[in-house]
């Protein structure tokens, strides 16, 4: 059984090789990361429907096209072009049209890119044949076809749009990923949920108490945090399956929940049962304990690095809080920031190079972002709110984070870049830490 | 025997503390003060509190924004709160740390705790047996004030000294 994985792995790693130099080549053709991207014009055209019968004359093409736009204007990265200005003429219900672009009607309308499809409706099932097009160069880029059944057009959408963002850009995006985050009312506090996309909000827990600082595991199968139901602040590991939760530090004192580790074997904590507010890291399988900070000073909010190899943390041993950044067993501590005077809320990003934080500018909460060398300090958001609590996307293209004024609270996307904010919800009463999930398995 | 050995205790957390602050002449003379003074009067003021009564005589102490230093207008209201637990040894107190709504919460949550173990690093210096306290942070989460202005910071960072039976 063994030998028979082994051969399975080895045929796997040919095939890899075999297949790799290809993918390496493959073109990205959306540069997303250079300083000077914009949104990229596409057009998207109603799907062709080429049903037979009563079923050609519903609007299907229609309401599928509107759904895949939403899901790529929701990315930030898309200019979707109106649909009032496509000037290319064609013939409906004929299948051959998808095929035969005429490219000079699309680019005098600025699009850089066309999705042109088939929808074929038969019985319970939709097949989309889908064809994406390069209208600079000429060219296709991809030609893909779906099968579903016709009560599950959402996630139709989402996996065409997924598969254009992965064409464009080497990358599919955020689309099966959801954002916990902590809403406040009145004393009590709790977990919520919230798909991408900013629907779908579930309650996950119930503690009729005080809840804060949600972490995902890696896998996306648990949640902890540090609640106060049973009157002092403990650290909790709740199964999002089975709802079962399981207590896993209740020293004396602070038991905060900081983050896991990629590997999803160790969960780091802020604990200050020796009188001294240091970062640990608890092992979640043997809850084996092992102190990784020894300063006489706040040490808390610790974030591993994608890598699993540094930790970026907050600390005021300098005398007001700061980010630092450590090896993760604790060694070679080094200050990161030393612009402004209070800066929290370390995020690293998935693509390594990058970690968002919070600091205060003229009294408010602002979200920056800096190098892991603590150069290219960018400023990302200036509103005249309270914006914290930044949380990268797993694509690290997008950062959640909250945004409070004296009336309202929001749960917001941004881009990397600080640009294309998108409100994920609006409340009275406070939302809070949002922390950005890995992707769910389709 | 559980007596003697939490006297024990006290001798060695006594000694300890005189040792510790040896270097810090002014702090001595406190620690001394406090515990020669308060030992004879606790058994002249023979009327110990309530529980409520003492509640009541507890004061909270407060903080400057984004500190945790036990400052001048802060060490009266500590003195008078240690002698309140000396001569009422009937009863265990929990150190709650508070924090403005200003910040992150999550800094907040640290800084709390780190008010509530100063304050109760202070009691023990007046005195005041440590087993006879536990520290909880709320962070920013338990305003006493909930405006968003100066005066409601100032009362809401505190320590608070709740007693428990």
């Amino acid at each position: 059984m063994k030998q028979l994985s082994k051969i399975a792995l080895l045929t796997l790693t040919i095939f890899s090789c075999l297949i790799l130099p290809n993918q390496a080549s493959a073109k990205i053709y959306i540069d997303i990361d250079s300083p000077s991207f914009q949104q990229f014009p596409i057009a998207i055209c109603d799907l062709n429907n080429i049903s037979s019968g009563a079923l050609q004359s519903t609007n299907i093409g229609v309401t599928l096209a509107d759904e895949i736009k939403k899901y790529l204007s929701i990315t930030g990265i898309f200019n979707i072009l109106n649909k009032n200005s496509f000037l290319e003429k064609m013939e409906p219900g004929n299948p051959d049209i998808i095929e035969k672009v005429y490219f000079p009607d699309w680019s005098l309308i600025g699009a850089d890119y066309l999705l042109r499809g088939n929808i074929l409706q038969k019985g319970k099932q939709i097949i989309v044949d889908n064809r994406l097009f390069d209208v600079i160069r000429n060219e296709l880029i991809m030609s893909k076809k779906y099968t579903s059944s016709s009560g599950n057009q959402k996630e139709l959408a989402k996996n065409i749009a997924s598969d254009i963002l992965l064409a464009l850009t080497g990358d599919e995006g955020e689309f099966n990923t959801k954002i916990a985050f902590i809403s406040k009312s009145n004393n009590s506090s709790d977990i919520y949920t919230i798909d991408y996309d900013g629907s779908n909000q579930t309650k996950i827990t119930n503690h009729q108490s005080l809840i804060m600082s949600p972490r995902w595991s890696p896998d996306n199968k648990y949640l902890a945090f540090t609640s106060f139901k049973e009157g002092a602040p403990k650290v909790f590991i709740k199964n999002l399956q089975t709802g079962a939760e399981k207590k896993v530090s209740a020293h004396e004192g602070l038991n905060l929940c900081g983050s896991f580790s990629p590997d999803g074997k160790y969960l780091l904590l802020t604990l200050s049962k020796e009188g001294i507010e240091d970062i640990y890291s608890l092992n979640v399988e043997t809850m084996r304990l092992n102190r990784l900070t020894h300063s006489y000073s706040i040490d808390v909010s610790p974030a591993w690095s994608s890598d699993g190899r540094q930790i970026a943390f907050v600390s005021n041993r300098s005398g007001s809080p700061q980010i630092y950044v450590m090896d993760a067993d604790g060694n070679n501590v080094r200050r990161l920031t030393y612009e402004g005077n209070y800066n929290t809320s370390p995020s690293w990003s998935p693509r390594g190079n990058r970690i968002a934080y919070e600091g205060r500018v003229y009294g408010r909460y602002q979200i920056f972002s800096i190098d892991t060398e603590g150069n290219n300090l960018i400023q990302l958001t200036f509103d005249n709110a309270d914006n914290e609590s930044p949380s990268w996307s797993p694509s690290g293209r997008q950062i959640a984070y909250t945004s409070k004024t004296a009336s309202r609270s929001r749960l917001c996307i941004m881009n990397a870049n600080g640009l294309n904010i998108r409100i994920l919800n609006e409340k009275s009463n406070p939302s809070v830490m949002p922390v950005w999930s890995s992707r769910f398995k389709k | 025997m559980k007596k003697k050995i939490t006297m024990m205790g006290i001798l060695v957390v006594a000694v300890f503390s005189m040792t510790l602050f040896l270097g810090c002449a002014e702090k001595k003379a406190v620690v001394a003060e406090g515990t020669a003074q308060e030992q004879p009067s606790a058994a002249q003021d023979a009327a110990t509190l309530s529980a409520a009564a003492a509640q009541e005589a507890l004061n909270d102490i407060n903080f400057d924004f984004d500190r945790s230093n036990i400052g001048p207008a802060a060490r009266g209201i500590m003195k008078a709160n240690a002698d309140i637990l000396l001569k009422n040894r009937n009863f265990n107190i929990i150190v709650e740390g508070h924090c403005d709504e200003r910040g992150t919460s999550e800094y907040n949550m640290a800084l709390g705790e780190r008010r509530a173990q100063e304050a109760k690093k202070y009691l023990i210096n007046l005195g005041v047996d440590g087993a006879r306290m536990k520290t909880i942070s709320y962070g920013e989460e338990r305003a006493l004030d909930s405006r968003s202005n100066e005066e409601a910071w100032a009362k809401n960072r505190r320590a608070h000294f709740l007693i428990v039976q």
